[in-house]
């Protein structure tokens, strides 16, 4: 099975947006990304600034928006990587963030400008569930 | 009932499967893979993210590059012995002498396609129909 066929959204044929999300803290970048991916956006993950380009460098690899958090560790941060996005790829969209609740408001209007035009559900809802799995993980 | 008669029926709720690499060029790869076929994905780039996941959320299926920076595979493989929730894992690592104890295991390089029909087979999930 190809994901070539998960290209499309189920809306005729409108060409699915790619979404990066940039993100260090993992529980945060799962939630967000997964919200995301309820929207009906294609979603990818990069844990880091260069992880991020390594992405955006993939041939096979079309991103629309790059949702990055501004603090991440190592001297590439947020601010770092929209400078890169918009000298290297100008047409990419950059959206900076910082820390769950401003990442769910983000993610929320995201959503209303989407493929499916809504949320699945309220951007409250990430929050506490970003809260509720820092709480179970004991390492983090 | 004899065992010969049970008829064991496919999934109907996604499983969720943990793809810890920490090769974003391999992981973005098989996690689309894996969301192609229907499964959840969630993703971790090395071993303490993939620690802290599994502390928070419940996974059925883990696919763990061994290979990870430092010990951080090995690092996973105990976490998940000495836990009480048994998790199914798939293997990977460019290394070709491993224990054979440790599940399925697939050699790297490696197509994605191979890690979600093993993935399937092993969480007894039937792929959606391709749109």
């Amino acid at each position: 099975m190809s994901t070539s066929s998960t290209h499309l959204s189920a809306e005729a044929d409108t060409p699915l947006q790619t979404i990066l999300v940039v993100e260090d803290e993992v529980l945060i970048r799962l939630v967000v990304a997964e919200y995301l991916r309820e929207c009906g956006y294609r979603v990818h993950e990069a844990v880091s600034a260069e992880e991020a380009i390594l992405i955006l460098q993939a041939p096979e690899v079309s991103v629309d928006i790059v949702f990055s958090d501004v603090e991440m560790p190592g001297d590439m941060d947020g601010f770092w990587l929209a400078r890169w996005v918009r000298s290297n790829m100008p047409d990419t969209q950059v959206i900076l963030t910082s820390g769950a609740e401003r990442s769910a408001d983000i993610a929320g209007t995201l959503c209303e400008a989407g493929p499916l035009m809504k949320k699945p559900y309220h951007t409250q809802e990430v929050v506490d569930r970003i809260k509720q799995l820092k709480a179970t993980a004991k390492r983090f | 009932m004899s065992a010969a008669s049970v008829t064991v029926l496919p999934r109907r709720t996604p499983p969720t499967i943990l793809v810890v690499e920490g090769d974003i060029r391999i992981r973005y790869r098989v996690s689309d893979e894996l969301r192609a076929w229907g499964f959840k994905v969630l993703e971790a780039g090395s071993a303490p993210e993939a620690l802290t996941v599994l502390d928070a959320v419940p996974v059925d299926l883990l696919v763990l590059a061994l290979d990870l920076p430092g010990a951080g595979g090995w690092d996973v493989v105990r976490h998940l012995r000495e836990s009480p929730v048994p998790t199914k894992m798939i293997v990977t690592s460019g290394e070709t002498d491993l224990p054979d104890n440790l599940g399925p295991f697939v050699r790297k390089p490696y197509q994605a396609a191979e890690i979600a029909a093993l993935a399937a087979q092993s969480l007894n999930w039937q792929p959606p129909p391709q749109a």
